[in-house]
């Protein structure tokens, strides 16, 4: 039996050894290994894994039409498993196992910190395709960069909306002060707000997860306040809920959010009181640009369903950028070489708006796609871009 | 607004969540008060009936008198089924070890409802004419808000009759006044037990639709708050007393909305604090609740 067991022991070394070998063989091969690495199973699955389709699919266009300077792209793909310690490891495995030479991914800012700090440690470029906290790269360093605008960015952009378009100079705010991004969220809302003009007429708060808002909403009705807007700073959970609480209590005037209330979830709780809602995110399926359409026909064509969200976009765009940066970096096989290429990017049309990296900043300047619900469908409204 | 009226709105939110956290009291008093369990699991089985509704209504287009039924006896077969498998052959250990043990059947179900659907929030709806909303005044009322007011007083006045005239009703208040000496007098406590499971997590599932149709929502850890408040509204109202859990229930729901309503904005996302310190404060001055005695906990 013991000999047994030491055979096995010899045979697994053996096979271990051969499929490292096997893995880092194809150094000087024609192609570029890119990692791309999301949460496919777990929590964060409904972002990660549309994520993860457009992310591929953009690469398999990119390889169709020629590659990168004759190479063509590889992506390395692991699941992250919505736990932070699978995603570091599955990271480094990327980077020293099969010799990425970026690594790209994740919607959330806890799993792209992870990511990112293992990037910067090796020395490798890392885009987080959807995690919206603009502090991330400053946090991680040089060589983390953010795909989607920041949070200041959208925050911004529904304050910019409400006020010069709706004309809206007043306005209720709601915050879930159980998360850091709605924290931030509403903080950037209201600094905008009132830089623009408006007025906070009155700020009430709530916890994630505590699903009645009524005396919230009722202390909203008894005050009076004379507010013309309502920005309610929540995450998907919620964002039905509250909704469909505020509508039947009366309350009519428009409601606006930030990309936590783009999901299914409003439209399915709260039904036709849904409508009159504006939602500030990263692209809308309605929008008429040819670059979005072709995406969504593309993608249809690829996996027989339409993007399933904004995220599905954020992906196909984030491939899109490092092949942009890869045909311009002087060197594809040097990781610097390719983060400064990354870091001066210029003007690069997507289908969740245009990325430039101003003045050293690694959070792009990107436009925010505002879509309203009517009739109980979110429809395009505009692209606002926040000076 | 006129300040009265204000609170007394304010008042109007907190009964209909308190009518919600008094159901489920008094199914956690029945089993509390005769085993001294504090059931972790209870507001799990109340999900257990949600989600049964959920598939009956969605899948089978069964009419929602019959998934109500459905729902409550699948809720009483899954809290016999915990009691017989997880509870009883511990009785002897002590109330440490049912205590740990109802946790992990609490966690366990958590788990296996994130297994078989998701761990996705999902919208869930009642037919109209539950949701349908009454105008009282200046009061907005839903059909499914007058129900379950209605409900707490029927299922008081039930149970009570029940424990003060019946067989059973007098074998569960000997029980609860001393378990080991009822065994010794002949009384069948594990009848006894079982009866006050099936009736607490019959009224589970019962609480848990009106909560679901209150919010509209449905997640698999949605049982698990409310079921610890519903325990401290019991304790609160005095532990073993029918009557008690229900005040408590009321007590805890109107706290919740007054502090969210009159403190500053500032603390109202902390409401939980503020009625937990004033849990803390009627304790203090009422160590077996409002409307317990001494002779009702344990000698």
């Amino acid at each position: 039996m013991r000999k047994l067991q030491k055979v096995l022991a010899l045979l697994l070394i053996i096979a271990l050894a051969a499929s490292l070998t096997a893995c880092g063989g194809g150094k000087k091969s024609d192609t570029i290994n890119i990692g791309a690495i999301y949460n496919v199973t777990g929590g964060q699955a409904s972002l990660d894994k549309p994520s993860l389709n457009g992310f591929k699919l953009a690469a398999k266009e990119i390889n169709e039409n020629g590659g990168i300077k004759g190479k063509k792209i590889n992506v390395v793909s692991y699941d992250g498993k919505t736990d932070q310690a699978t995603v570091a490891n599955s990271t480094k495995k990327m980077i020293d196992v099969d010799k990425c030479v970026v690594v790209a991914g994740l919607s959330d800012s806890n799993y792209a910190l992870a990511a990112g700090n293992i990037c910067q440690e090796k020395g490798i470029p890392f885009i987080t395709s959807g995690a919206t906290l603009p502090t991330l790269p400053d946090q991680v360093g040089e060589f983390a960069f953010l795909a989607p605008f920041g949070d200041n960015i959208q925050a911004y952009a529904c304050a910019d909306f409400a006020i010069n378009d709706l004309g809206l100079k007043k306005c209720y705010l709601l915050i879930d002060q159980s998360m850091e991004f709605t924290k931030t969220l509403a903080h950037f809302f209201q600094e905008r707000y009132i830089a623009n003009g408006g007025e906070i007429v009155l700020t009430d708060n709530y916890m994630n997860k505590d699903p009645d808002f009524s005396a919230q909403i009722d202390r909203f009705l008894a005050s009076n306040s004379g507010a013309e807007i309502i920005f309610i700073s929540g995450v998907p959970d919620d964002a039905g809920v509250v909704v469909k609480q505020f509508r039947d209590k009366g309350v009519t005037l428009p409601i606006i959010s930030g990309d936590g209330f783009d999901t299914p979830l409003l439209i399915e709780v709260a039904g036709a009181a849904a409508d009159n809602t504006y939602v500030g995110t990263h692209a809308s399926l309605e929008n008429q640009d040819p670059k979005v359409q072709q995406f969504i026909e593309a993608y249809k064509k690829e996996y027989g369903t339409a993007p399933e969200n904004a995220f599905a976009g954020l992906g196909y765009d984030t491939m899109y950028l490092i092949a942009d940066a890869l045909n311009r970096a002087t060197d594809i096989n040097n990781p610097k070489a390719i983060r400064d290429a990354i870091a001066a990017t210029q003007n690069l049309a997507g289908v969740t708006g245009t990325v430039t990296y101003k003045d050293g900043s690694r959070v792009p300047v990107k436009s925010v796609t505002i879509n309203k619900v009517e009739n109980g469908k979110f429809v395009f409204i505009k692209e606002v871009l926040p000076e | 607004m006129d300040g009265f009226i204000y609170f007394l709105i304010q008042s109007v939110n907190g009964l209909k969540l308190g009518s919600v956290y008094a159901i489920v009291a008094v199914g956690y008093s029945m089993v509390y008060g005769i085993l001294r369990l504090i059931n972790f699991a209870h507001g799990d089985i109340m999900t257990v009936g949600v989600y049964t509704i959920l598939v009956l209504m969605t899948a089978f287009g069964v009419p929602l008198w019959v998934t109500v039924l459905l729902s409550v006896v699948i809720a009483i077969a899954v809290g016999l089924a915990t009691e017989r498998i997880a509870y009883r052959p511990l009785r002897t250990a002590g109330e440490e070890a049912t205590l740990i043990s109802s946790l992990a059947v609490s966690i366990f179900m958590q788990n296996l409802i994130m297994m078989i659907f998701s761990p996705q929030r999902r919208a869930f709806h009642l037919p109209e004419y539950l949701s349908r909303l009454h105008t009282i005044g200046f009061i907005k009322l839903s059909t499914m808000n007058i129900i379950t007011f209605a409900a707490v007083f029927i299922i008081l006045i039930v149970l009570s009759l029940v424990i003060k005239k019946t067989r059973i009703g007098m074998a569960m208040r000997a029980c609860s006044d001393n378990l080991n000496a009822s065994k010794l007098m002949g009384i069948n406590i594990n009848a006894v037990i079982v009866t006050a499971f099936a009736i607490g997590s019959g009224l589970a599932a019962l609480s848990g639709l009106m909560l679901a149709g209150e919010y509209k929502t449905i997640d698999p850890l949605m049982g698990f708050v409310p079921g610890l408040k519903a325990f401290c509204a019991a304790v609160l109202g005095g532990i073993g007393s029918l009557s008690g859990a229900v005040l408590g229930g009321f007590i805890l729901g109107i706290a919740e909305m007054l502090f969210a309503g009159l403190m500053p904005t500032d603390f109202t996302a902390y409401r939980d604090a503020f009625v937990f310190v004033l849990l803390i404060l009627v304790l203090l001055v009422r160590p077996y609740g409002i409307l317990g005695s001494k002779e009702g906990g344990r000698s």
